[in-house]
Parts: C-alpha cells; sequence; structure tokens
C-alpha cells in the first residue's frame, strides 16, 4: 500500500469542521417482523426528542424502494448528514442502504444499523414494553455514535482478473468454463489425477437419462479447448494469504510418475504385484498401484498409487524407456488469484458397520455401487449379477444417512446425526429401479422409503414408471429403521428385510431378497484443511455455508471466496451445474473491473500521538499490516507506526497496548464507542406507554 | 409517435425475482440490460408473499431491495407497463418491438404521493395483487412498496370526475396517453417469463372455486402478509378468524385427471411454513396438512419439517377425495387416510378453512412468442437440461427461473446466477462483438 | 387569472372528450360508482350505532357476509373504519368509524 494513499485516508477522516450533525433516525417494522412486538412508531417519536436527531420516522418496510425515498429525499431536502437506521441485520441490509446514502451524495459510512430484529423483536416477543425501551436505547447509542462518525473512504485496490477453482468435478469444470468464456484467467486445481468427479463414476444421470460418462466428456472437452483455463490435477490448495483480489494461493502438486500415453499400458499394469481397492468402483473391484480410474479417464494417462507403490520397478521394466519414473517428487508453486471458487464436492455416506446389514453381510451394497454394477464399464460388465448369481430379488432402501432423527440414529464422530435430506437419493434409486427392470425383466424391486421425493422436472416420470414396472413400494417411519439379517441356510435368497410397511395396515413384513441396496445420502468432502486456509465456515450440516440463501447464495462470510456445486449441500448434476454457473458470475462481477474495494476498517494511527514505541507491531496477528518506519523531519529522525490497510483486518489488539492512545480503528474509534456506552447508560427520553 | 430506442446487450423478459436477480447479475459484470415487465411494478410473484422458507425472513426484506436495486441500477434499464410485441433477429442479435402501455400518469412527473388515490371515488376489486379479495381506487398505486413507486389509472372502470387532476400536486395525470412504441435492439435475450398458479377452480371436486372459504396458498399468503387485504387471517366467507385450518396438498399437482402429472416442488414448503406462521398469527387455531408425499429437499427444509411437526402442525398422509360445505359454508374434508397404525379409514372432517396448495403452470407463452420449443409439461425445454440448463435451442435466447419448470425461490436465484453467465459467455463470444479483445481465438457458439 | 380559467376550460373539455371516447365503461362504471356509495353509505349509518362485526353488519343490512367483508376490507384500507377489538367469542373482529370519518 503506498504512504500517500494511508494520507489520503487520514484526511477522508477530516470531520468537516462546521458541520453540525444533523441526524435521521429510522425505524423499520420490518414487516411485522419488529412492529409486531417492539412500538416503532413509539421508538421513532421518543428518539426525535434527542439533540441532534432533525427526522425520525418509522415506515413498514425501510428496505424497500419508498423506504430508501425517504431516506435520500431527507438527505438532500433536510440537510441530513448522519443516518441511523433501526432494522433487520446488518448482513441483509448494510450494502442496501450504503448505496441510499451514495445514492443521494452522503459518504456511505456516515450511516449506523441497529439489529432490531435479531437482537430485539425476536428474542423478547413476550414482553413487547421492555422491547420498545431496549429499542430505544440501543438507537440512542446508535445516534449517540452517529454524531462523532466521520466519512471513510474505503481501501480500493486492483485486482488479479484471474480464479481459482478447487475442484474438478461437475461444479468445478462448469465453473471454470463459464469464467474462462467471461475473458479471465481460470486455474483449476483437482486432489485426484482425473477430472470429473462423483460424476465419472455414475452409470447415467437423471432425468435426461443420458449416460454419465459422455455427458461429461462433452464439457471436459470444452474446458480443455478454452485456453484461458490451467488445469493441474493431483493438486491440492497448501495455503493461501491474501485477500480479495489478491491471493497468493500455494498448490501442492503430487507427480503422476507416468508420462503421457503409450501402447502397452495394460502390459504395464499386468506386471504390478500390488493390488489395492478400486475407488472408482466404490470397492468392488481392485486395481493395481500403477492404474488407470476408468477408460476415457481425463487425462488419459496411468498414475502411480505412491501411498501403496512399492517401486519393485516391475513396471518400469514393460514400459517404454523414460515413460515411468518412480522417483518423481512432489513440487509446490503459487498462483496469484482475485478470487477462489470452492467447488470441493460431497462423499457418499458410509454406513456403519452392521448399519442395515453393511459390511456383515456381502449382499448389502450402497447405490453408489448399485450404478458401478450396472455399469456396462463396470466389474460386472453391466449385468446385474452379483457373487455370481443373477440377482432376483432385490430392496432399495432410501434415507440412509438422511433424515436421521436424534436418539434414533447413530450420530457421526462429531456427534450430530444427519437430520437434513440428501435430496438426489429418492429420484436416483427410481431411475435405478428403472434400469434394475431393463436387465432384469423378471427381477422383483422393493423400494422401501419414508417419502417419494420425486421434485424436480421430470423426475415424478420415474415414479410413475416404477409404479407401472411393478416396482414395490413400501414406507418405513424414521423411528422404525428396516432391519436386514441373514436368512437361514436352506433359503433361495440369502438375505431378510424387515420393515413395518405403513402402506398396508402398518404390518411388519418380512422380504426375502438376494441384494440390499442402501440409498445413502450425501455427505460434504472433508476439507477442514481450506476450511482453515481460507477462513470459511461449514453450517449444521457440515456443508459449506452461504452468507445468505437468498440475498448471497453463492457467497461465503469471506469476501472472494464462493460455492459452487455439492460442497455446500446436495444437489444433482443440473442443480450443481446452475450453482456453478452462478459462482461464476458472481466471481466475473467481483474481479471482472481489475479492482476491488474493501471496508475501510482498519487501523489508522495518529502521527501526532505516536511516540513509535512499537507495542502495537509486537500484538499484531496479521503479516505485513502495521510497522514501524523511519521518518526524519527538521533534521530529526524518529519512528512512527505505519499501517498497511490491505492486510489489516480491524481487530482492534493494536488499539488497546497502544500506551500512547494513537492508534484506532476506523469507523469504530475510541470516542465513538464510549459515547455510545453513555448513551446506552443514560435515561432515556420519557416515552409514552413506558408505564 | 415517435419510437423511442434503446440498444443493450441483454434484454431480459420478466421482472420477478428470478428476472431481477438475472438483470442485476449482468449488470453488475458491465453489460448494458433492458428489462421488459408486463405488470405496473417489478416483483413477480415474490413480492405477494408474506415470509420465505426456510429462513421466515419478510419476504419483502429479500424482494423489495432487489427491487430497488434493479431500478437504481447503473446498467439496467426498466421498461415496466409494457408488453413485447414482435421479436426479429437481426444479424447476431435481435430487434424487439416493445408496447409502453399508458399509465394515464405521465411517470417522470408523479411522486407516488397518492393523492390522487385518496379522493378518487369508486372502488373495484380486481387488483391483481390481492387477488380479488379487497379494493382498489380506480387511481391508484398497486402497493406499497412497488417499483416504480408511481400511480397508473385502471381506465375501464374511470368516469372521468376528474377529482385526480385537481389533488395531483405534480400535474401527472394524463388521460390522453396512448402506448408508446419502443425499438429494443438487443444482442442477446434472457427468459424470465416465470409461472401462474393452478386456477381455483380447476378441480371440481375441490369445489370449482364455489366454495367462499377454499382458498389457493397464494390468497393465503396475501392473509398472512401485513400489507394483506385485512391486514390479519380472516376466512372469506364472514370474516371469523378460523380456529381449524387445513392444507390440500398436490392441488393441482401430480394429478392426472389435470393433465399436471409433475411435482410443483415448492408446495409441500410453503404449507409448513404457512403453518408455522399461522401457529403465531392464531395460536389456538389447529392446523392441519394433508399429503402424498413431503418433499423437503432443499439446504435446512426437513429441519424445517420437523420443527413444524413438532410445533404440533398435524399431518397426515391421505389424498383429499372431495371438499364440499356444510350450511354455514364450513368446508368438509372427505379423505382415505392412512393413520399411525396404517390404517386406511375414509373420514370426513370439518375446518373453518380449507388451503388448496396449487401447483405451479408455466406462465407466459414463451414458444409462441420466442419460438423457444417447450416440453409436454409446457415449460421451456432446453437440449442440454443438465450441464446447459439456462441455454435454449434459439441461438442468444436463454431461459431462467421458472420458465425452465417449478423451483423455489433459492433455485431460481441460482438459475439466475446461472443464466447470467451462460449469456455472458454467449456475449464474448459472439462474432466481434465482444466487449473487449478476447485473448481466444473466434469460435462460434458450441451450444447443443 | 386568466390562464387558470383557460386551463380549467380546457380540462372540463378533455374529460367530456374522454367520456364520450368512453362512453360504454363509463357508463357502466358509474352504475357502479352510484351502487357502492350508496352501500357504504348504509355501511357507515349502521357503524355510527357503535362498532360491529361483519357478521353483525352483514344481519344490519341485509347482505351476505363475505360482501360485507369485501367493503370492510376495503373501507379500512382507506381509512374509513378501523379495528376496534374483537366480539365476546373472539371469533370475529369489530369495525368502528375512524375519527375522519364520523
Amino acid at each position: 500500500m503506498p504512504e500517500e494513499n494511508v494520507n489520503k485516508q487520514a484526511q477522508a477522516g477530516q470531520n468537516p469542521k462546521d458541520e453540525e450533525p444533523r441526524i435521521g433516525v429510522y425505524v423499520c417494522n420490518c414487516g411485522g417482523n419488529i412492529g409486531d412486538v417492539v412500538k416503532c412508531d413509539m421508538v421513532a417519536q421518543t428518539l426525535g426528542k434527542l439533540p441532534n436527531v432533525t427526522v425520525a420516522h418509522s415506515n413498514m418496510f425501510m428496505c424497500s424502494d419508498p423506504g430508501q425515498k425517504m431516506i435520500a429525499d431527507d438527505i438532500k431536502e433536510k440537510g441530513i448528514n448522519r443516518v441511523v437506521i433501526g432494522a433487520c441485520s446488518i448482513f441483509l441490509h448494510e450494502q442496501t442502504f450504503r448505496r441510499t446514502l451514495e445514492r443521494a451524495g452522503l459518504n456511505p459510512y456516515l450511516y449506523y444499523h441497529v439489529g432490531l430484529r435479531e437482537q430485539v423483536s425476536w428474542v423478547h416477543h413476550g414482553t413487547p414494553k421492555e422491547a420498545t425501551e431496549k429499542s430505544i436505547r440501543m438507537m440512542a447509542a446508535g445516534i449517540a455514535k452517529a454524531r462523532n462518525m466521520k466519512p471513510l473512504e474505503p481501501v480500493r485496490l486492483p485486482a488479479h482478473r484471474h480464479a481459482l477453482v478447487i475442484g474438478g468435478g461437475v461444479a468445478g469444470l462448469r465453473s471454470a468454463l463459464d469464467l474462462a468464456r467471461r475473458g479471465l484467467q481460470v486455474t483449476l486445481v483437482e486432489k485426484s489425477h482425473y477430472l470429473g468427479g462423483r460424476m465419472a463414476q455414475w452409470e447415467r444421470v437423471f432425468p435426461t437419462n443420458e449416460e454419465a460418462r459422455p455427458l461429461l466428456k462433452r464439457l471436459i472437452d470444452q474446458v480443455l479447448a478454452e485456453p484461458n483455463i490451467t488445469i493441474h490435477t493431483g493438486a491440492q490448495v497448501a495455503g493461501a494469504k491474501g485477500y480479495v483480489g489478491n491471493y497468493t494461493v500455494t498448490i501442492r502438486q503430487q507427480p503422476r510418475g507416468v508420462r503421457g500415453t503409450f501402447p502397452n499400458e495394460q502390459g504395464v499394469m499386468d506386471v504390478c504385484p500390488i493390488k489395492q481397492r478400486c475407488e472408482f468402483n466404490y470397492g468392488l473391484s481392485t486395481r493395481k498401484a500403477i492404474y488407470r480410474p476408468y477408460k476415457e479417464c481425463v487425462p488419459e494417462g496411468l498414475v502411480i498409487d505412491w501411498e501403496h507403490c512399492t517401486k519393485c520397478g516391475e513396471c518400469v521394466q514393460v514400459a517404454p524407456e523414460g515413460m515411468i519414473n518412480l522417483e518423481e517428487e512432489a513440487h509446490e508453486f503459487t498462483v496469484e488469484v482475485g478470487a477462489v471458487v470452492l467447488a470441493t464436492g460431497f462423499q457418499p455416506y458410509e454406513p456403519f458397520y452392521g448399519e442395515m446389514g453393511w459390511k456383515e453381510y456381502p449382499e448389502v451394497i450402497t447405490l453408489p455401487q448399485l450404478h458401478r454394477l450396472l455399469d456396462d464399464e463396470g466389474p460386472s460388465d453391466g449385468k446385474f449379477y452379483w457373487n455370481g448369481h443373477p440377482v432376483r430379488n432385490v430392496a432399495l432402501i432410501h434415507c440412509v444417512g438422511s433424515r436421521q432423527v436424534e436418539g434414533v440414529h447413530r450420530a457421526q464422530m462429531d456427534g450430530e446425526v444427519n437430520n437434513y435430506c440428501s435430496r438426489v437419493c429418492c429420484t436416483a434409486s427410481l431411475s435405478m429401479a428403472s434400469l434394475i427392470r431393463q436387465k432384469a425383466p423378471d427381477a422383483k424391486i422393493y423400494e422401501i422409503y419414508e417419502d417419494i421425493r420425486a421434485y424436480g422436472r421430470w423426475h415424478e416420470d420415474y415414479y410413475t414408471r416404477a409404479s407401472k414396472n411393478n416396482v414395490t413400494f413400501l414406507r418405513y417411519y424414521a423411528e422404525e429403521i428396516p432391519e436386514v439379517r441373514r436368512a437361514d441356510e436352506k433359503a433361495e435368497n440369502p438375505l431378510l428385510v424387515k420393515v413395518r410397511d405403513h402402506l398396508t395396515w402398518g404390518e411388519e413384513i418380512e422380504i426375502p431378497v438376494d441384494l440390499v441396496v442402501l440409498s445413502v445420502g450425501m455427505m460434504p468432502n472433508p476439507v477442514q484443511d481450506l476450511m482453515e486456509i481460507f477462513k470459511v465456515t461449514p453450517g449444521s450440516d457440515r456443508f459449506l455455508l452461504e452468507v445468505h440463501p437468498k440475498l448471497r447464495p453463492v457467497e461465503t462470510a469471506v469476501n472472494g471466496v464462493v460455492l459452487a456445486g455439492t460442497a455446500q449441500g446436495p444437489m444433482n448434476i443440473q442443480e450443481s451445474c446452475a450453482a456453478a454457473s452462478a459462482a461464476a458470475a458472481k466471481v466475473s462481477a467481483l474481479i471482472e473491473q481489475a479492482k476491488v474495494e474493501l471496508e475501510p476498517y482498519v487501523a489508522h494511527v495518529d502521527p501526532d500521538q505516536c511516540q513509535g514505541s512499537g507495542e502495537c507491531v509486537k500484538v499484531c496477528p496479521q503479516e505485513e499490516a502495521i510497522e514501524l518506519k523511519t521518518f526524519s523531519e527538521n533534521g530529526r529522525t524518529f519512528q512512527r507506526a505505519v499501517v498497511t490497510p490491505a492486510n489489516c483486518n480491524g481487530c482492534g489488539v493494536c488499539v488497546s497496548v497502544c500506551p500512547n492512545r494513537a492508534l484506532d480503528v476506523q469507523g469504530w474509534r475510541l470516542d465513538e464507542y464510549e459515547a455510545m456506552v453513555e448513551a446506552i447508560a443514560a435515561d432515556i427520553p420519557a416515552w409514552e406507554g413506558a408505564a | 409517435m415517435p419510437t423511442e430506442h434503446i440498444k443493450v446487450d441483454a434484454l431480459v423478459v420478466g421482472g420477478g425475482i428470478a428476472g431481477m436477480q438475472t438483470a442485476l447479475d449482468l449488470g453488475d459484470q458491465g453489460y448494458q440490460v433492458a428489462l421488459v415487465e408486463r405488470q405496473s411494478s417489478i416483483g413477480g410473484k415474490m413480492i405477494d408473499l408474506s415470509k420465505v422458507f426456510p429462513t421466515l425472513d419478510c419476504c419483502s426484506c429479500i424482494t423489495t431491495p432487489k427491487m430497488s436495486a434493479t431500478a437504481h441500477h447503473d446498467n439496467i434499464n426498466l421498461l415496466t407497463y409494457s408488453e413485447i410485441e414482435s421479436i426479429n433477429r437481426n444479424g447476431n442479435g435481435f430487434t424487439v418491438q416493445v408496447t409502453k402501455k399508458p399509465r394515464y400518469v405521465r411517470e417522470d412527473d408523479c411522486t407516488g404521493c397518492r393523492s390522487c388515490e385518496l379522493v378518487c371515488p369508486l372502488e373495484v376489486s380486481e387488483d391483481e395483487h390481492e387477488f380479488g379479495r379487497t379494493s382498489h381506487r380506480i387511481v391508484y398505486v398497486p402497493f406499497s412498496t412497488a417499483v416504480p413507486q408511481k400511480a397508473v389509472v385502471d381506465i375501464d372502470n374511470c368516469i372521468f370526475c376528474g377529482k385526480c387532476i385537481q389533488a395531483c400536486p405534480s400535474d401527472a395525470i394524463d388521460f390522453t396517453q396512448q402506448p408508446e412504441p419502443v425499438e429494443i435492439e438487443t444482442r442477446s435475450i434472457v427468459l424470465a417469463t416465470g409461472f401462474e398458479t393452478t386456477p381455483i377452480d380447476a378441480k371440481k371436486e375441490y369445489g370449482a372455486g364455489k366454495l367462499r372459504n377454499v382458498i389457493s396458498g397464494m390468497m393465503m399468503e396475501r392473509l398472512l402478509a401485513p400489507t394483506g387485504p385485512y391486514g390479519r387471517v380472516l376466512r372469506p366467507s364472514d370474516g371469523k378468524m378460523p380456529a381449524s385450518i387445513a392444507y390440500v396438498q398436490c392441488a393441482g399437482s401430480r394429478d392426472q385427471t389435470l393433465g399436471v402429472t409433475y411435482c410443483s416442488r415448492v408446495c409441500c414448503m410453503y404449507a409448513i411454513k404457512q403453518a408455522m406462521l399461522l401457529s403465531g398469527a392464531l395460536p389456538l387455531a389447529e392446523i392441519t396438512i394433508y399429503y402424498m408425499d413431503i418433499r423437503t429437499f432443499g439446504k435446512g427444509y426437513e429441519q424445517f419439517y420437523q420443527n413444524a411437526k413438532a410445533m404440533g402442525v398435524e399431518f397426515l398422509k391421505g389424498k383429499v377425495a372431495r371438499i364440499t360445505e356444510d350450511a354455514d359454508q364450513n368446508p368438509i374434508v372427505r379423505v382415505e387416510l392412512i393413520d399411525e397404525f396404517g390404517k386406511t379409514r375414509v373420514t370426513e372432517r370439518q375446518h373453518d378453512l380449507v388451503v388448496l396448495s396449487v401447483g405451479l403452470l408455466p406462465g407466459g407463452n414463451p414458444q409462441a412468442k420466442f419460438g423457444v420449443p417447450v416440453g409436454e409439461d409446457g415449460f421451456i425445454q432446453v437440449p442440454d437440461y443438465n450441464v446447459f440448463p439456462a441455454v435454449t435451442s434459439q441461438p442468444g435466447i436463454f431461459v431462467t427461473g421458472t420458465a425452465l419448470g417449478p423451483m423455489d425461490i433459492v433455485d431460481s436465484i441460482m438459475m439466475a446466477g446461472a443464466a447470467a453467465s451462460a449469456t455472458a459467455s454467449y456475449l464474448e463470444s459472439s462474432n466481434g462483438s465482444g466487449k473487449e479483445a478476447q485473448s481466444q481465438p473466434e469460435r462460434s457458439v458450441e451450444y447443443a | 387569472m386568466t390562464t387558470t380559467m383557460e386551463a380549467k376550460k380546457k380540462r372540463t373539455e378533455m374529460l367530456v372528450e374522454m367520456r364520450k371516447e368512453h362512453r360504454d365503461t363509463v357508463q357502466k362504471a358509474q352504475e357502479l360508482l352510484k351502487a357502492q356509495q350508496s352501500t357504504r353509505k348504509v355501511l357507515e349509518r349502521a357503524l355510527t350505532g357503535g362498532p360491529h362485526s361483519v357478521p353483525q353488519l352483514a344481519q344490519a343490512v341485509n347482505m351476505p357476509a363475505h360482501e360485507v367483508l369485501w367493503h370492510v376490507a376495503g373501507m379500512k384500507k382507506y381509512g374509513i373504519v378501523a379495528e376496534a377489538g374483537t366480539d365476546e367469542s373472539g371469533d370475529y373482529y369489530l369495525y368502528r368509524l375512524t375519527k375522519e370519518a364520523a
């Protein structure tokens, strides 16, 4: 940050000397959200009596256009130069009202927002009189602050027209494609060694019944054709510093160990002595330590599983010279980006041992495994066989790992059950029932469900088709989990599913089956490391949390870090793509102009008071936010603290240790706090209804 | 009258939540946008709602700031009360003829002060915003948060008494106003034509709209909204505060007899939300929801459903076969119930008020006007629904929100972002019309 | 002064012209207005006797309750009536004339 800019900021902080505060006070009913509890007109009336308050109004919706116009008119016509609004939360509408002030020609920071909804009406709905009094006090404090407020300017910085997309699944690919086509540079990193994520593992996708991999391949081809996109597979983010517009991200890339493709790949894999569980087939088959996840994968070459490779060198012998390098090392590099898209995806819920027979009986599989099983390129070449025998009876049990009930289902490691709906499993199960019917026309198919949630366009058709296809539906309640147990040895079918069916008299029914498919829900991929690096937070369902589902649906609380796809919550392919595109639109709006604005709430040094003690530098938790610099003036050399606003997060620790009270956080100065505390404790003007 | 000419990068058709958000997402990226809305205010269906699930934010608090932002955006040209007449492909873009309907009030002069409305002598009940249950005067500002906040004259009910002219402080009333033609030259079009709800008289088993105390979910939204017709929940037959309210789910969805086989996706959640709001507005009221499947699939929705159950809302699985009424106009619901022991029985239950959870039908006629194909369900059909959901088969024409099928507000807003991205991609790629030099070679658009 | 007179005259001419042009709808609207004004008068008269609920008003003026409700809603919207608590049963709100209307 150049110093002249800092000085300019200091100047901006000067209060025009002859400007008497003329405060406009506005109390919002929030359409009853506040007004049903707090007597808003009374609050406005009472506050109107305070010194410097020029106007005080209440209104049904301050945030509406007429509400905003009222403020703008008061600024223009009544010379209002400070605005205090009592309304919903600052997260909802701070930006809205700042823009109102700006349009009316007033510095947008000469406005203070009092949260009358979360902090008053929602928590004191039983005591309207006290709630009204609390509102008056809180707003009186806001008015006290407003008297002392000074105009501020946001910190304006250049931004990289370059985005980092983390995750090479369908959402990440889709985001990257939109960003690149918009003219931004994109770096896409994917943890695994191939693109496509979970979508590559589906046999087909609803509601179009397209085969998943050809559909995915078309998208990947478009991504590969974009010169603005740089792709790194086997790569993970190792660290990041900076802020919106200016992130420096460190990426650690694992080597493939294999350079390009060559004719004898199968022979190379054959000689590898190591057998491992094949993740691509969800453990239904094995692969070698040098392998290719699936036939058409991109990038198409082989890759080495370093965790299990013993470096025996057998593969090197068989491969053309120079193609395999077992000594290749991981390497790190950095990229400079303006924004980050988190498209880190989901993982299927992993049932506990014994949960509806999982792992206890080999005839219990999950829905993703069923996809692999029915895939022509899968472990059984698409035949509906299990253990070498055709499957004649199959039960699909819904809501495994979703819609769980506390006290009924076993909690995850964090002590919480998955009380959310995973959204895709119902239609996914029904579409699989349809496919099973094609492959095994005589099979008995049971869908054991709680509610059929075929909500999306064309989803209901799968439900109708299943009924026409003689699929038997049984409905259970979450409190009565179906039981899966081993049948007698002599029995024709190895398993029995016991379920209380609420579609037929609540009878307890035992169904003999060859295969049980657990329609498992979605859990977010574990991204604890990324959450720490980018300071983003999960919601109570552990998925990454957006700021507001309608106002800012893809943004996180960290400016410049946005969400795409199932990292945010369960979604199907169409929804993931829409969300990913929405994320791209947000990123484009943010950095397309190659500049960003940061909040001015940063530390500010009063050069007349600073004695250069350096206490602030010692306690500052941020890197390069405050430092001592040497100045000379009239032959005298001295040190003063200097703030780099872009690196300061306004925490105020420096303010608390400064022995000379030379520091303050702009917009939250100590004198403002003092005035607020005094106003809260002061007697409030008498108001009608107070008695 | 000389034709006004507007030249933009994108024309958004429809000023509901999806259209507004698309316009904002394009405007924020620096594109010039025209938004054409048929009604006299933007805000669409969303502005009619009370509170929104699952956050229970007051709906106005989410919608009105977006309306305001749309109206004041430097890059957005807003045309309300305007109809699209024709669309012609013109090289890489389109020439669109629009008619601005006369408000009989000069927009530039009207301040929205309502002086005219207060002196107007006649009230009629065709107020779309209140669904015919309450009145508006002949000259009126559509609703308190309308954007633009301008009066409009219902000319077909006007007696031309001239009182409004006298009352208007800014001399804005003008009965001689004529329709104004506007020509929009645009490089792309985004269809945000939205939805309609199942008409209340669609199903004769449910009273064919003749039972006064059988209302639609949208009407209940108005009753629950602070700006609603009565300011409270009163039943339409006699103004009684209902003590027993029932919801009939899938009233217009998943119903072969109506030719609507699909799920309307929002009805479960809006019924549950209304049930929760009703428990607050009428603490003693008993609320029952008759349903087939509860589809609370979105983020935080299942937890919302469980909360409603815990609050005492009664959920009964069963399809309502018929609704009749008794001598006091209390609706009687005949339903085949499956009780908690799984027993099925046909029963009749009397309620004070019944709400039909009506479904979503396609709005407008996008096929006729824009030449985009629609599916069997009447919603716009796109060639690559999964990966490029916003891209229609007509180059340069995109789709967003419920024009693409029923969806809730969260999903509509996501779709709006998707449509904005798809449009931006197209604008940057079309021949020689990209805003700035591209580093990539010229390409034709590869959609579908 | 003359200009005001002229403007007034011009306005009257315009209104006459408009009424001619919209003859059919104006006639219908005038009939509607007449009926509405007489109904409102009857309702207002009933309310001068004190607050009424919708069914009470319906009985007093011999009109279907749903129509009364429609009028009451409109009168409330334009500040002619206001709520005055509930009746004894607690099932219905009472409405009174506002000070301005009275």
